[in-house]
């Protein structure tokens, strides 16, 4: 067993600035909220200004006027949380939460996938930046040492359970998460590292302050087994991303849209599903929701096929965002899957670049994005005589095709005039040459739609073949002209 | 033009033996690191036509399959798509899809599964805006899953229609534009445009080369629509011999048919006695 603990010590401020890249000009500070807020996490803008871990809000504010100031979020950090362990689990099976600002993943099965120990770890630390957040990684044998080994910024990893006593020697007591009182009756007798309490007598320690303390002295060393409840990732995604700042450009969310995908697509991966259907919520500020007359603006996004990649979702998220209109600043978005389908893992090409063929995202995927859902059609042929019903128009061009092999005998125009125009006026001026037919349609009296219409091929005087046909409504050979369609 | 026939281009189309003085001089000239007036220019992603005679007459024997071809049509209805069917059959069998932006008319699904085409890899992009349906064009011609894009644009824009036979060339698409003669532009980007016009003679279409990479060709290659038989690329056609030309009109008009209906039965029976 191999632990790596992803310790992440800025996650209240992160929570809010992975929505927007520009992060670091604007100072920036998390407050705990309440009647007398504190600051909790401040960026590095903040703290040039002054800003300081503990301080009031009025002092701080005092301090950088220009202060975006945010309450702390628990359940966002919690969302947060949530996600990377989904993302982990890329790496690995067994991933688990320590809240409120670390998760736990086993590599230890892992390391020969991913060539190495080091290569590992710079996936991990890679993709956990990619998503906004400043990861400390650590490696230990047992998950506790190794949940110390990150708090105590230990970079060197400890692979064997025989080096875990020199290398926890010089660690802090807090680094185990001990009780409060525990640790300050213990630095009150000049306990404060993890060495000086295993110098210490183990049935006294145990007397003295119950059965914790020895246990966790026992679980960092792997003397005894340290189970984690394991994460999985919940059934239906949902989440949300509150940003810095309100957008009030639709095309500024842009960014925050491109890490609701990437949490999205982490999800995705970890249940083996590609997404059909979702829905982008583009939360308002609640002064101005009553104005707008809706809490949120929302986007229903729909893929032509089950979607996973990164690239594809932030396109369409993207595309549907340049076109819409804010109708007030938004301040949080949401994701929420509506309808997902299994999607099996694509095999890896022979060779490097075999799979770069495989498009990104779909063609019709980006059009309808942009375009709108009705702009790409397919065709499909139908069992019916009347040209207008032998066809339909869908979206999904997984039910185009010929469904009744409906190869009609006689010639069919491959341009088809929307509705049939009247050529009695041309036929006047120049006689046209028949070439073909005639061929009797007569059908469709049961539905309403019934005509009755002989149909010839015609060649015009400027030498184009015309479809045309005369209507008989009253009887026989007693109709007009019309066009209906070209021999392109 | 060195050697007399100006029309097509190619050495290895003219049937000579090797005997012959004039076949070694082709042989010779025949070198890769030989280029001559009168041929065309190579090009490496042609796609067949399935009309040989069209094929001889373009660089690489076929369609540009990675850049822009500009049609001007003198009128709908003259067998302008006919034209382009085998080619698209082609590409379709090798899983690519067909988009067809803006067109003028609706097609006919039922003419279009009859000559070969799968339904399911044709799509068509309805567009409320010129430029829409010039960012569509764009997007389709560099898809990689996108063969062939037609598009029925509006714009005689000439950094546009670059733009476009970049994307064509990028994404490996075969493009066409299909416009009006009148509005044919100055400096066309296009490596290849032609002109579609109804031959005299029913039933064939006279495809003017107005501009290849190669020497220009004087006359117009008259393609037989109807001997379209060519489904699988390699498969030879003997074209079909021209039809001699009707000895008078087709006395069989709408106009006849007008007259016969207005004519009174007695009439008619007397007439025919």
């Amino acid at each position: 067993m191999l632990w790596c603990s992803i310790f992440l010590p800025a996650l209240p401020l992160e929570v809010y600035a992975r929505g927007s890249d520009d992060d670091t000009t604007q100072p920036f500070a998390v407050g705990s909220g309440g009647s007398r807020p504190q600051i909790v996490a401040a960026n590095a803008a903040a703290r040039t200004g002054g800003v300081k871990r503990g301080q009031a809000v009025a002092g701080a504010l005092a301090l950088v006027p220009g202060l975006a100031l945010r309450d702390r979020d628990p359940k966002a950090e919690t969302r947060a949380l949530e996600s990377i362990a989904t993302f982990t689990l890329s790496f690995t099976s067994a991933a688990s939460l320590v809240p409120p600002s670390a998760v736990l993943a086993e590599i230890g099965g892992s390391l020969k996938f991913f060539g190495g120990l080091d290569r590992l770890l710079a996936a991990m630390k890679r993709g956990i930046e990619a998503r906004g957040h400043a990861p400390r990684l650590a490696v230990a044998p047992s998950p506790l040492a190794a949940l110390v080994f990150a708090r105590t910024q230990r970079s060197e990893p400890v692979l064997e359970s025989r080096a875990l006593a020199p290398a926890l020697k010089d660690a802090p007591l807090a680094a185990l998460g001990l009780d409060s009182r525990v640790l300050e009756t213990l630095a009150a007798a000049g306990v404060r590292t993890i060495g000086a309490a295993e110098a210490l007598p183990r049935d006294g320690l145990a007397r003295r302050f119950g059965p914790g303390l020895v246990e966790a002295l026992d679980r960092a060393h792997a003397r005894i087994p340290d189970p984690r409840a394991p994460y999985a990732p919940p059934p239906s995604f949902e989440t949300k991303l509150a940003l810095p700042a309100p957008a009030h450009d639709a095309a500024a969310l842009g960014f925050a849209a491109h890490r609701l995908a990437q949490d999205l697509a982490a999800w995705l991966l970890a249940r083996g599903l590609g997404v059909q259907a979702a829905e982008l919520a583009l939360v308002h500020e609640p002064w101005q929701r009553a104005r707008v007359g809706r809490p949120a603006t929302v986007l229903a996004l729909a893929f032509a096929s089950p979607a996973r990649a990164i690239g594809h979702l932030a396109t369409v998220m993207h595309e549907r965002l340049a076109r819409t209109a804010l109708p007030a600043p938004v301040e949080t978005l949401a994701l929420a899957t509506r309808s997902t389908a299994p999607l099996a893992g694509a095999p890896l090409g022979l060779l490097p670049g075999d799979e770069a063929d495989a498009p990104l995202v779909p063609l019709v995927d980006r059009l309808r994005a942009r375009l709108g859902d009705t702009a790409v059609v397919s065709y499909a042929t139908r069992a019916d005589h009347r040209p207008e019903r032998a066809q339909v128009e869908t979206t999904d061009a997984t039910h185009a095709g010929t469904d009744p092999p409906a190869t009609p005998g006689a010639p069919r125009p491959l341009w088809l005039l929307p509705e049939p125009v009247p050529i009695g006026d041309a036929l006047a001026a120049a006689p046209w040459a028949l070439c073909d037919g005639p061929e009797r349609i007569e059908s469709g009296w049961w539905d309403g739609g019934d005509v009755r219409r002989d149909y010839c091929v015609a060649q015009t005087p400027q030498g184009a073949r015309a479809w045309i046909f005369r209507h008989h409504a009253r009887g026989t050979d007693d109709g007009d002209w019309w066009l209906h369609g070209w021999f392109a | 033009m060195g050697q007399g026939t100006p029309s097509v281009g190619h050495p290895r189309d003219r049937k000579l033996t090797l005997s012959s003085p004039a076949a070694r001089l082709a042989a010779r000239l025949a070198h890769p690191a030989i280029w001559r007036g009168g041929d065309c220019a190579p090009e490496p992603a042609s796609l067949p036509t399935g009309f040989p005679a069209l094929d001889a007459a373009l660089p690489g024997g076929g369609w540009p399959g990675a850049g822009l071809t500009e049609m001007l049509l003198a009128r709908d209805g003259i067998g302008e798509i006919a034209l382009m069917l085998p080619a698209l059959g082609s590409l379709q069998r090798a899983r690519r899809d067909i988009v067809w932006i803006a067109p003028p008319y609706r097609p006919c699904a039922p003419a279009l599964a009859a000559a070969g085409l799968d339904l399911a890899r044709f799509h068509v992009v309805r567009c409320a805006r010129p430029d829409d349906a010039l960012w569509a064009c764009e997007q389709a011609l560099r898809a990689p899953e996108c063969g062939a894009v037609f598009a029925w644009l509006a714009t005689r824009d000439e950094r546009v229609l670059r733009r476009l036979q970049v994307a064509a060339r990028d994404g490996r698409s075969f493009g066409t534009l299909w416009r009006r003669p009148g509005d044919r532009g100055g400096a066309a980007s296009a490596p290849l445009r032609l002109g579609l016009a109804p031959h005299e003679r029913g039933g064939l279409l006279a495809v003017h080369v107005l501009k290849r990479r190669g020497g220009a060709l004087g006359h117009p290659v008259v393609v037989d629509l109807e001997a379209r038989s060519v489904v699988a690329p390699g498969i030879a056609v003997r074209p079909r011999p021209l039809p001699a030309p009707p000895r008078r009109p087709d006395p069989r008009t709408v106009a006849a048919h007008e007259a016969v209906r207005t004519t009174p039965v007695r009439r008619r029976l007397r007439a025919a006695s």
